[in-house]
């Protein structure tokens, strides 16, 4: 099994005198979900933002199976196959299904409708949307076009940062599932999320990050047995 | 009767101007959190080069065509990279104090360099008028309606219809969703900015004529606009229209009805109103802003 991404020393933050992330080093595989956990302010979206090329690591290397990606812009890291849903509402709410779909191909050269009728069967419900304006669409909806729209480039490597806020239980699971799926099929997913106990069931792996350093690096499986997981989350030291 | 239908077609003709210009501040606005004091004077700018290229035998339409081009490199790319671009990173403030020192510069650079002199400038329609049963209705208005008209729904058609305008929407909507799917945040916004400059030279063009050309008639037409922008919702392309065809409208009327001396008031009257009652327009939406 190859490596999909590599963090190796890297030191990176919103201005020279806020450092977020603090020489942290890690690494995410193909064909697993790697789940970034721990307390607010531990740089989980930071680390995400820094590997899309929205934030130049200010020290350390960023590698993607094992190339150097840093200094690329976004656009470059779409092109090297890595497609990332941020935090949050990311849709444009008075465009249409159809049109959001289309601007997440918007750097294709070609068959852009084969690659919407393919995200299409992934996700039916969206189909049975096409012409309402996304602003419409329930929470899950929203999500699964959010993540449809990121997949239409065929990504290798998916990040996602928080896919259950806003979202009941029910349709968290079903998010979940959608990334265990592609998971499956191959790609890399490294996904923030703060319902660690239910992410964790479909993890392959957790990393527990605290003060921009990694923290623990441990199986999900094993992470979710762990009666001490609370603590461990919430920023304590580890066992 | 025939006289208030007279005055509601030629205040939209007059208000279709306006929502040109206004037009112009909420695309600005949107798209790169921009607020332009200075549109007035990217009003008058090309209507100056337009005369000045007609003063070297130009026709009419080619002088308009240069004065376009003129103001595209000028007011859309000299503007966005020599006064947007460094300031932006600053915030809203800094940008609205250089684009009211942009206002006065232009306005002086212009008075000193070209004149102070207010020049007649060519109607591009004919200022006849034509009967329909009572109504007396001028083909300035209609042609003014029409061609501002055209230009709207040209502009809607292309940010409705095509992949490059739905990516400028997105990018209004959402900077960082449209980064982060790949789309060229800083084109699409150059594109505002050229098309900003190309509907002020419009404006320029319908409004001159009756404003004539001197280098402080931006003052009106920016000021109302900007009322107009404000009235109708500074985040609605739509209420930028709406603003500026209640203006125009308003204004006839309170001209014809009340006194000639209250119609200048009008745009400032509703401003106040709609700013006390409804800040984000009447067609704007609330926007919350993480400070």
């Amino acid at each position: 099994m190859s490596l999909g991404i590599e963090f190796d020393k890297v030191v990176a933050g919103y201005s020279p005198t806020l450092t977020i992330l603090n020489e942290l080093s890690f690494d995410a595989k193909e064909g697993q979900i790697t789940l970034l956990i721990g307390p607010n302010g531990a740089g989980k979206s930071t680390a995400l933002k820094t590997l899309f090329g929205l934030l130049s690591p200010r020290f350390g290397d960023v590698r993607l199976d094992g190339k150097s990606v840093v200094g690329f812009s976004p656009r470059k890291i779409l092109e090297h196959g890595v497609a990332y849903v941020p935090q949050g509402r990311n849709l444009f709410g008075s465009l249409s299904v159809l049109h959001n779909l289309e601007l997440g191909g918007i750097t294709l050269k070609k068959n852009l409708e084969e690659r919407i009728e393919e995200v299409l069967e992934r996700f039916p419900r969206i189909r049975e949307r096409l012409g309402n304006q996304a602003s419409t669409l329930s929470g899950g909806e929203q999500k699964q076009l959010e993540v449809g729209r990121a997949l239409l480039l065929r990504p290798r490597v998916l990040l996602i940062d928080e896919p259950s806020i806003g979202l009941s239980p029910i349709v968290s699971k079903e998010v979940f599932g959608m990334l265990r799926k592609l998971a499956d099929g191959g790609a890399t997913v490294l996904m923030v999320e703060q319902n660690v106990r239910s992410a964790l069931k479909y993890a392959d792996r957790a990393l527990v990050l605290e003060m921009g350093r990694l923290a623990l690096d441990r199986p999900a499986a094993e992470l979710l047995k762990d009666p001490d997981l609370n603590r461990l989350f919430l920023g304590g030291k580890k066992s | 009767m025939s006289d208030f239908l007279q005055l509601i077609i030629s205040g939209t003709a007059t208000g279709a101007i306006y929502a040109l210009a206004a037009l112009g501040f909420t695309l600005l606005w949107q798209a790169s959190g921009t607020i332009n004091f200075a549109q007035g004077e990217f009003v008058m700018v090309p209507a100056i080069v337009t005369l000045l290229a007609m003063s070297y035998g130009l026709p009419l339409w080619l002088a308009f065509l240069l004065a376009c081009a003129a103001s595209m490199l000028l007011l859309g790319l000299g503007f966005k990279r020599l006064v947007v671009d460094p300031l932006i990173r600053h915030g809203t403030i800094p940008l609205v104090i250089a684009t009211l020192g942009l206002s006065i510069g232009v306005k002086n650079l212009m008075k000193s360099s070209y004149s102070a002199e207010a020049y007649p400038f060519p109607n591009l329609f004919p200022a006849t008028l034509f009967s329909v049963g009572d109504l007396k209705i001028s083909v300035y208005d209609i042609g003014t309606l029409l061609l501002a008209g055209a230009i709207v729904f040209g502009l809607q058609a292309f940010l409705n219809r095509t992949l490059t305008g739905r990516a400028m929407q997105a990018v209004a909507q959402n900077t960082e969703a449209a980064t982060v799917l790949g789309i060229d945040v800083k084109r699409m916004v150059l594109y505002v900015f050229l098309i900003n400059a190309l509907l002020a030279a419009v404006a320029a063009l319908l409004v001159t004529p009756t404003y004539l050309a001197k280098f402080d008639m931006g003052d009106t037409i920016g000021l109302k606009a900007f009322y107009a922008a404000i009235i109708g919702g500074f985040n609605q392309t739509r209420g930028a229209l709406l603003g500026g065809v209640l203006v125009g409208i308003l204004e006839n009327l309170m001209g014809a009805y009340v006194s000639p001396a209250y119609k200048e008031g009008v745009a400032l009257m509703l401003f106040l109103v709609v700013i006390l009652f409804r800040p984000e327009g009447l067609l704007g939406r609330v926007e919350e802003r993480k400070v």
